[in-house]
């Protein structure tokens, strides 16, 4: 890609695959990423909570990577692949952290989720069996004013155990 | 939503950066791994009319050449701890790389190479890659060149960088691994760092300090630890001289500069200390 | 059916006092819960606010560029708006306590009391558009003098925000009984002492977010928005736009966070509506991270004079307490001075108390309620002065609460602020923290560590707190109507009038329904945040989502259920319908299934074959109700007070830190908590609020502060600035529960919304004041950072 040519009334194509899906929309070259997700692509799942990348409520996997998504200008992903955690799920079953995090009653009000959720999926990717102080440097990027921690790190240790137990899915 | 428009620019290569920066001389801004420019034009406190985005632009490896490590301008903090070459010969800078606030994300969207351009004093990277006595590649519309030392950074926020260049690699000599000692001091896991130490004692011993004045602190050891042990005497006085080299400390939100002041010598020491307690390797 | 034994219902295990997993947890993990920016109207229009740079000014706004700008539909000034609306209603008034008037107005109409104040609001088709013609919104300042200092602000000469109250004082008054001057008279010692608590801020992860849509045609106006009070909001819409309560309706999505951030009185509620009703379309306003940190709490100081007899028993506590509250607001945050005055003497017999409030108005960004609603001043307060007692006389700091605590035979007990404690074993609460932390070790530890140049420290912490509140004159009650109603095929819905934070009280609502009814979980279906649909009800303040809507719900549930039984009785031919048990889906003679049968088949019948097998029974499977607290009282008595909270959840903390003596970093190496909030309707969620009121407190001790500069602006606008603690600064917790049932409320359970903070920055002052006792260094004010306990060692003067 380019040069993007604007002025304020002319928006830009962003084509991207989003949660398992293909997608094209026209979105004002001045958004966020996460803006372009939440308002021309109508995904939800990750919130604004500070945009200056500190809470991590706006965490989505591009292109491989989680990413706080604020910190990147949407037309900078054009042809990415981005999954967000409403594609976590495979044919509607909750993915084995996030069902965790529902067991363990690992979130209040629930806006962290994107973040925490990301976090410890990258975590238990890298390292099946972490330590509590594995686990609480893993979602330091990222806020929860609701629970004190305590149930998050309860749930990324449940979803480890429940992980090791299982066969890898594809 | 950045308020003010600006025009996007993706160079896939460092020749069309200089071209695209040349064509809007002090109106852009270039983005390394965007988590300090983004947010910035987000609040409204930066205005550009033209946006350089370096992703697209070839800078992001990490590679060993003829003796010289070189950590491209975009290379991520992730890269940079995953690395082994970065391993092997500059733990020192995967040691400051895996302790940066922000977590994961940050880390694998965050650039060594964008640190150091910004230049905050308040940031990780200025004081580890002056202590290992980098070398700053700079391409601009002259052609490249490169700076070393204290010439790396001019003030607060302010790199060497001048109008219409950017940062393409740092490099790192390859030297005989030498003890090696790295300390953050910050206020709680939210806060950037409020003092650091970076330590290599190879044959020319270097200890620097940051967060505690506008620009990395080079403490002037003398002769107090070349070829000579560390010992409680050589490191007291190490941490003396620390102490002492602190004439302007920085002073923020975060913390007053009597504050800076005053831990300047503690962290100085446990930099040595950790070096100290480093098995000969 | 079966042979042998008679198939019978299952023991009874009700799903009330376990903890059942979230009943739409798995929408959440999976991103598809609609908070209210995820909402989108067709045709809404967007609110950028032009904000006030300076913090006391009088102003004028020229809005002539900025409303020629592409896609802008309309540009309000305080002063465009000040023709046809007044000040916006105020969530409590300070008037009938002898304080000023209020009077705030959706925006500023002559001048600008702090930096970051709305001035303008710029409404376009497009958030893109407004933001850029928000730039060409130009304000003229006439500086006035500002202040920033709440004792500077009670100088006489002092700028006056509010010119008409002839000071800065919003409101002022005393609380307590007895003669403080002569009891410290005849101790046997006394104690002076200043502490103070920086500003902190309620902080949810979800800023603030409103829609308005006004439909022109039915002249209805209906708001969606980011509050905990939907029924108290719409009775004030509708009282600010001259509408018929009816005429208005408020839906509040699921929040993120609220804290009491959410409760209701910010302009920008307001405001939204005026603009969809001058527009006639839908008006969305989503606030930035900045603006939410303009409001905060506490930035208090506590002057305090205690006295005390050898053997340790306080005799008397006075306290003067100023209150930073920065600009006036409408969400009736004043408030927090009056209750932390109130819960003052705490769990302790203090004889002879008093304490003088003042809340003083400044150039900051104005008060928001913030759990604990202020009664964290005194829980600190009584905490610092136990400590203090036990230094003088030598007795260990856990004895000396124990000899001043109320004990448990004494209640209901009358504190000298006039609350009657309900219920609790306080030195029970410690027995069961020393059961997780051996004392003896500890100090035997730290006198170690000390050997070695390591400070540690112990602080305890305990607090009582005042809860379900129900203020006189206020729409905030102790009252919450629920109802319970049951269709033809046995689905139960629930309708409430309190809401969710996202604590989980609809779950647990659920949880009691279901058991009440005898069917599953997933029978059960719950409704709250409509005020179309839901039943009258405060939202959530005060910790009372189980208390009054579960309460409530618990006695709807119970109609229901005799009525099923009656119209089983009948068709079972059983006399007595006492002998009816609901468990398992079925209604059962005696729980035997052989005389059975299905509850939805009951319900079927009285809604088909009434007539003829329940003629006498009044054809409905619904019910409403709600309930009156019985030791609430709003009469007042000969001094003049009132009993206007419900319930006292009480707790007790131990914490151990380490202080680095060379940077002044303090170090949580453990935090030992117990808790009382009587019976738990789910043990798991209630432990997330204590847990979570935990981390709120670590921050407030140790991390989190607004801070201003000599020019009035706002340094702390971002998390990089006001510092949350993270996952990495925080220990694994040590949790205990005790269960002291309220004698007062339906099922015994207690507020349990606001445990864990207060007693957190109480353990963690007296902590780390313990850590620093050798080296005869104390700090006295929160957040202990490191600067400022590196200064009370003496460090950072060399």
């Amino acid at each position: 890609m380019s040069t993007t040519e604007h002025d304020h009334s002319t928006t830009t194509r962003l084509s991207l695959n989003l949660d398992g899906t293909d997608r094209t929309a026209d979105v004002d070259p001045r958004s966020l990423l996460v803006e372009a997700l939440r308002d021309d692509f109508g995904v939800t799942a990750p919130k604004i909570g500070c945009a200056t990348g500190d809470c991590g409520a706006c965490t989505s996997r591009v292109d491989g990577q989680i990413t706080k998504t604020c910190l990147r200008l949407a037309v900078s992903a054009e042809g990415s692949q981005i999954v967000t955690t409403q594609g976590l799920a495979e044919d509607g079953e909750l993915d084995v952290v996030q069902q965790a995090f529902w067991d363990e009653q690992a979130f209040q009000c629930g806006f962290c989720l994107s973040g925490m959720i990301f976090a410890a999926s990258e975590l238990l990717a890298e390292n099946p069996d972490p330590s509590e102080q594995d686990i609480r440097w893993a979602i330091s990027g990222n806020l929860c004013r609701c629970t004190g921690y305590e149930a998050i790190v309860a749930a990324v240790r449940t979803a480890a155990a429940r992980q090791r137990e299982i066969p890898q899915r594809g | 939503m950045i308020a003010q428009p600006f025009v996007y620019h993706a160079p896939t290569s460092v020749a069309e950066a200089i071209e695209i920066l040349a064509e809007n001389p002090g109106t852009s801004r270039v983005i390394g791994g965007g988590t300090w420019v983004v947010p910035e034009c987000n609040r409204d406190e930066s205005r550009p009319a033209a946006l350089v985005d370096l992703r697209r632009a070839g800078l992001s490896g990490i590679d060993v050449v003829d003796g010289v490590v070189c950590v491209g301008a975009t290379a991520t903090y992730s890269a940079v701890m995953s690395s082994p070459d970065v391993a092997r010969h500059l733990p020192l800078l995967a040691a400051m790389a895996s302790g940066i606030t922000g977590g994961r994300q940050i880390q694998s969207q965050g650039t060594v190479g964008g640190s150091v351009v910004a230049a905050r004093p308040s940031s990780d990277a200025p004081a580890a890659v002056a202590a290992l006595d980098a070398t700053l590649v700079v391409a601009g519309p002259d052609g490249e060149r490169r700076v070393t030392g204290t010439g790396m950074f001019a003030d607060a926020s302010t790199s060497c960088l001048r109008e219409g260049e950017i940062l393409t690699r740092l490099e790192f000599t390859v030297r005989p691994a030498a003890r090696w000692g790295y300390y953050k001091l910050k206020r709680s896991a939210s806060s950037w760092p409020i003092a650091t130490a970076a330590c290599v004692l190879g044959e020319q011993p270097r200890l620097v300090l940051g967060g505690v004045s506008a620009t990395p602190v080079h403490v002037d050891l003398g002769s107090v630890l070349a070829g000579r042990p560390l010992t409680p005497d050589t490191i007291e006085e190490a941490v003396r001289r620390a102490a002492d080299s602190v004439s302007t400390p920085w002073e923020d939100e975060l913390a007053p500069a009597t504050y800076r002041s005053a831990v300047a010598g503690p962290v100085a020491r446990r930099a040595l200390e950790m070096a100290a307690h480093q098995e000969e390797s | 059916m079966s042979h042998g034994t008679a198939p019978r219902v299952s023991e009874a295990r009700p799903l009330a006092g376990s903890s059942v997993r979230r009943h739409d947890g798995d929408a959440y993990v999976s991103g598809r819960i609609g908070y209210t920016d995820d909402l989108s109207l067709p045709g809404t229009a967007h609110v950028v606010l032009v904000r006030s740079d300076v913090p006391h000014a009088r102003i004028t706004v020229d809005v002539r560029d900025a409303s020629t700008r592409p896609g802008v539909l309309t540009v309000a000034t305080g002063r465009s708006l000040a023709g046809e609306y007044g000040p916006i209603p105020n969530a409590m008034d300070p008037v009938p306590t002898g304080g000023q008037p209020l009077e705030i107005h959706v925006l500023p109409v002559d001048k600008v009391v702090y930096v970051g104040q709305p001035v303008a609001a710029v409404v376009a088709e497009s958030l893109a558009q407004a933001l850029a013609a928000a730039a060409d919104v130009k304000v003229h300042y006439e500086p006035l003098p500002h202040v920033m200092d709440p004792e500077a602000a009670l100088a006489a000469d002092a700028p006056l925000l509010y010119e008409s109250w002839g000071s800065n004082v919003m409101l002022s008054g005393t609380v307590g009984s007895g003669d403080v001057e002569a009891a410290a008279a005849r101790s046997a010692g006394v104690i002076h002492g200043t502490l103070r608590t920086g500003r902190g801020a309620p902080a949810p992860l979800e800023p603030r977010a409103y829609c308005a849509d006004w439909d022109a045609r039915t002249r209805r106006l209906t708001w969606y928005g980011t509050t905990q009070a939907p029924h108290p909001l719409r009775h004030t819409i509708a009282e600010f736009l001259g509408l018929r309560e009816r005429d208005v309706r408020v839906v509040a999505p699921p929040v993120g966070g609220s804290f009491g951030f959410k409760n209701f009185g910010h302009p920008e509620e307001y405001l939204v509506c005026v603009l969809a009703v001058a527009l006639a379309r839908p008006v969305q306003w989503t606030e930035d991270r900045a603006s939410t940190l303009r409001y905060g709490a506490r930035d208090s100081r506590l002057a305090y004079t205690a006295s005390y007899d050898d053997d340790g028993r306080v005799t008397s506590v006075a306290c003067d307490m100023v209150a930073n509250h920065g600009a006036a607001s409408a969400t009736g945050a004043f408030g927090m001075a009056f209750a932390g005055s109130l819960a003052m003497p705490s769990g302790y017999q203090v004889p002879d108390f008093r304490c003088d409030y003042r809340v003083v108005v400044t150039n900051k960004g104005p008060w928001s309620p913030l759990r604990p609603f202020g009664k964290e001043a005194g829980v600190l307060l009584m905490e610092t002065v136990m400590d203090a007692v036990a230094r003088r006389t030598g007795l260990d700091p856990l004895e000396v609460r124990r000899r001043n605590w109320v004990k448990a035979d004494q209640f209901p007990y009358v504190t000298t602020t006039g609350l009657e404690l309900d219920s609790g074993d306080y030195e029970g609460l410690l027995d069961k923290a020393l059961t997780v932390l051996d004392y003896a070790a500890f100090r035997e530890e730290q006198a170690r560590a000390r050997g070695q140049g390591r400070y540690l420290g112990l602080g305890v912490g305990f607090e009582v707190l005042p809860e379900g509140a129900d203020i006189p004159g206020a729409l905030i009650g102790a009252s919450d109507i629920s109802t319970v109603r049951m269709s033809p095929s046995g689905d139960v819905t629930v309708l409430t009038g309190v809401t969710s934070p996202g604590n989980g009280n609809d779950t647990a609502i659920m949880q009691i329904v279901a058991d009440r009814l005898g069917v599953a979980m997933d029978s059960v279906s719950i409704v709250q945040g409509d005020t179309d649909i839901c039943p009258f009800g405060f939202g959530n303040v005060s910790s009372r989502g189980i208390l009054t809507g579960g309460g409530s719900a618990a006695l709807a549930a119970d109609d229901v259920a005799a009525k099923l039984r009656q119209v089983a009785a009948s068709m079972l031919h059983v006399d007595d319908a006492e002998r009816l048990v609901l468990r398992d889906g079925f209604v059962s003679v005696d729980g035997d299934l052989e005389q059975a049968l299905p509850i939805a088949v009951v319900a079927h019948a009285l809604y088909t074959v009434g007539y003829i097998v329940a003629p006498d029974v009044e054809p409905t499977l619904e019910s409403t109700r709600t309930f009156r607290m019985r030791n609430i009282r709003h009469h007042a008595d000969d001094d003049g007070k009132i009993m206007p909270f419900s319930t006292f959840s009480n707790g007790i903390y131990l914490s151990v830190v380490e202080v680095d003596i060379d940077t002044g970093v303090v170090d949580i190496l453990r935090h030992v908590m117990v808790h009382d909030c009587g019976v738990m309707i789910n043990p798991r969620f209630v432990t997330g609020q204590f847990t979570g009121g935990v981390v709120n407190g670590i921050g407030a001790a140790l991390t989190e502060e607004v801070l201003h500069d000599p020019d009035g602006r706002q340094l702390s606008t971002g998390f990089k600035t006001f510092l949350l603690p993270r996952a990495s600064d925080v220990p694994a917790f040590e949790i205990q529960h005790q269960v002291t049932p309220s004698p007062f409320t339906p099922l015994g359970t207690k507020g349990a919304g606001e445990g864990g903070v207060a007693c957190t920055m109480a353990s963690l002052l007296n902590a780390v004041n313990d850590a620093l006792s050798p080296l005869g260094a104390s700090i006295t004010e929160l957040p202990a950072v490191p600067h400022r306990v590196l200064a009370a060692i003496g460090g950072g003067q060399r």
